[in-house]
């Protein structure tokens, strides 16, 4: 129950990730408690830098979108997505297209 | 007389009259309902529970429907079982329990989830529906009655899947799978008429003892494997999932889930208890590790860039699926080679085992926190949804648990299933283990931006009146974050106890046949 798990080339061990977990916690916490110890809640101190711009009164208006995510993978990708957006065209037919066309490949890959 | 030989029965009668009461206990009211959709999913995942029990203890269960003695698969004078058979080795049996446990999961959410509609005497009719037909299909020994099973298990998704009719997307959503799945449900149909006509048997046992590969057997095979990878939602048949994933209901989805599984049970059990060592050429499990390469990587190439979290989510299905086909297919690959089998073919299976229940564990939680999500925030649409975590903080705990263990970070579950197949993939051909990788680190970006998006950030007006959502859903939830934590606490004795009986049964041909062919005696 307790033991390592071998998968034929190394090992796994949850319980020595477990407690190296623990004394990396220990330390980062240590190393916290010797930093400043000035700080006051609810001062300037509190506030938040926003690129030297006024901080605006909704969070709708200062998130970053899922929809500006990776943008730099995305646009790196371009022809690829391209190619795999038009393939997933959410027509019906294109479906059933692509299930006999699989069918057809493998049918003659295993008859030949 | 001992009950508990009744239990592979029992299996499927609960969640049947769970079914068909359904709307009897809907003229009870809600409290009358909600207490029989909880108290039949609880016996059911219990009645599997001790199913499994039982098998790992006593071995392969058989049981035959109709029979004078409950294990009398060959009556006199002949040489073939002519009933219907129930076979339980160890494989149905983690199958049969890891399913049970995401249907008990979404029940549970599903009470509060579904609670301002109305119709719901149906909808437990048909989810109950919905996990006997999966259950069937895991427990089986009979091709015909797969078939049935499969297509009770459709036939309720359909329902389910366009539950909320008022969404023209849902309907859309269930008319595609209706059409791939009848489609899919006919080339079965089709490939066991075949081996029908050839051995004039259905039994899975029967006709694995005297199959010759011919001609008519080959294309039963390419049928099976085909239809049974695009119901598992593998590429490039996979396009239905995001859909269907996306517009059922969530505790319905978390169901769909194991029933994605049911589809890939059936595929393994095909491939290696059905075909085993007569499948011959290496041509089905290098195309069973190739679909699952390309639905590793484009499923989570194509998850990074949805804005709809149910559908990233659904990529994310795709993608996962990917994983357990490589695993077994590499399995299947050394399937005839003892000293390939010993190297890593064997260990690839248990990591595919093992990624079945992993997958199916944290993908339905997933599921469940985007569906607590759109309960209490009215949206799905990651673009609008943020700084949700002050609000809803256990549904966000759950929510990174799941998500930490589907990306594959130490010490959780997930990384565990991974880290056997990465291993055992490279030894194959290292390529393969590459592309594993990538996959995981692209899991992990694109939870990464759902968490950014949905939990952190700023408070944001419109969410003012956000909850934490009722008390069943975290209970649903719940369930599903106790396995995972299980699962990563205990991997050993998972794979001990769990995993290796499953790998070894499904790679123990002659063990199920003779189970069956041995008279049951």
């Amino acid at each position: 129950m307790w033991a390592k798990v071998y998968s034929g080339f190394g090992y796994w061990d949850v319980y020595i990730w477990l407690l190296f977990f623990g004394i990396t916690s220990a330390l980062v916490l240590w190393v916290r408690s010797l930093g400043r110890d000035d700080y006051k809640e609810g001062t300037e101190q509190d506030e938040i830098f926003y690129g030297s711009n006024e901080v605006p009164e909704d969070g709708d208006d200062m998130g970053v979108p899922a929809a500006s995510a990776y943008w730099g993978f995305v646009k790196a990708l371009k022809p690829y997505y391209d190619s795999l957006i038009e393939i997933h065209s959410g027509i019906a037919s294109d479906y059933v297209g692509y299930f006999v066309l699989t069918v057809a490949v493998l049918a003659v890959l295993v008859l030949l | 007389m001992n009950w508990q030989i009744h239990l592979p029965a029992l299996v499927l009668a609960i969640p049947l009259l769970g079914a068909f009461a359904s709307p009897i206990a809907g003229l009870g009211g809600r409290t009358v309902r909600n207490g029989w959709m909880a108290f039949i999913s609880i016996t059911t995942t219990a009645v599997c529970l001790l199913l499994l029990q039982k098998v790992l203890v006593d071995g392969t269960a058989v049981y035959v429907m109709g029979a004078e003695n409950w294990n009398f698969t060959l009556p006199s004078g002949l040489s073939w079982p002519i009933r219907i058979i129930l076979q339980v080795d160890a494989f149905s049996a983690f199958m049969a329990a890891v399913g049970s446990i995401a249907a008990l999961a979404g029940a549970f959410f599903s009470l509060s989830y579904m609670d301002k509609f109305t119709g719901l005497e149906k909808f437990s009719a048909l989810y109950f529906l919905l996990v006997t037909g999966m259950l069937g299909m895991q427990l089986t020994g009979d091709l015909f009655n797969f078939f049935v099973f499969l297509e009770i298990a459709s036939v309720a998704s359909f329902g389910l899947i366009a539950f909320w009719r008022d969404r023209p997307e849902a309907v859309e959503a269930s008319f595609k799978y209706m059409i791939i799945s009848t489609l899919s449900a006919m080339f079965i149909l089709i490939a066991i008429g075949f081996l029908y006509g050839r051995y004039n048997a259905v039994n899975i046992a029967a006709v694995a003892r005297m199959l010759h590969m011919g001609y008519a057997e080959k294309i039963a095979l390419v049928f099976l494997v085909v239809s049974l990878t695009m119901k598992s939602g593998a590429v490039p048949m996979h396009m239905w999932t995001p859909d269907a994933y996306a517009e059922a209901p969530a505790g319905v989805t978390c169901l769909l889930v194991g029933v994605s599984q049911a589809s890939l049970y059936g595929l393994f059990r095909v491939c290696f208890s059905l075909y085993g060592s007569s499948l011959g050429s290496p041509v089905i499990p290098w195309t069973i590790i190739v679909m699952g390469v390309l639905s590793m990587f484009i499923g989570v190439t194509m998850a990074v860039i949805q804005k709809e979290i149910k559908r990233l989510m659904a990529y994310h299905s795709v993608s996962q699926i990917g994983y357990i086909l490589l695993a077994l297919g590499v399995g299947l690959l050394a399937l005839r080679d003892p000293q390939a089998m010993a190297d890593y073919g064997f260990t690839a299976m248990k990591g595919g085992i093992f990624h079945i229940i992993n997958y199916t564990m944290y993908k339905g939680l997933l599921f469940l926190t985007a569906g607590a999500l759109y309960y209490s925030a009215g949206s799905r649409n990651l673009n609008e949804l943020g700084g949700l975590a002050r609000v809803m903080p256990y549904t966000t705990l759950m929510f990174v648990i799941a998500a930490a263990a589907i990306a594959g970070i130490p010490p959780f579950n997930g990384f565990v299933s991974k880290l056997l197949i990465y291993q055992s993939t490279f030894a194959v051909y290292p390529l393969l283990a590459v592309v594993a990788l990538v996959t995981s680190v692209l899991t992990l970006a694109s939870f990464v931006k759902v968490f950014q998006t949905a939990f952190l950030g700023p408070a944001k007006s419109k969410f003012a009146k956000v909850t934490e959502v009722p008390g069943s859903m975290l209970i649903g939830m719940s369930i599903l974050t106790v396995v995972i934590i299980v699962l990563t606490l205990f991997p050993t004795w998972t794979l001990a106890h769990l995993v290796e009986p499953a790998a070894k049964a499904l790679v123990d041909q002659a063990g199920y046949i003779s189970a069956v062919m041995g008279g049951g005696l």
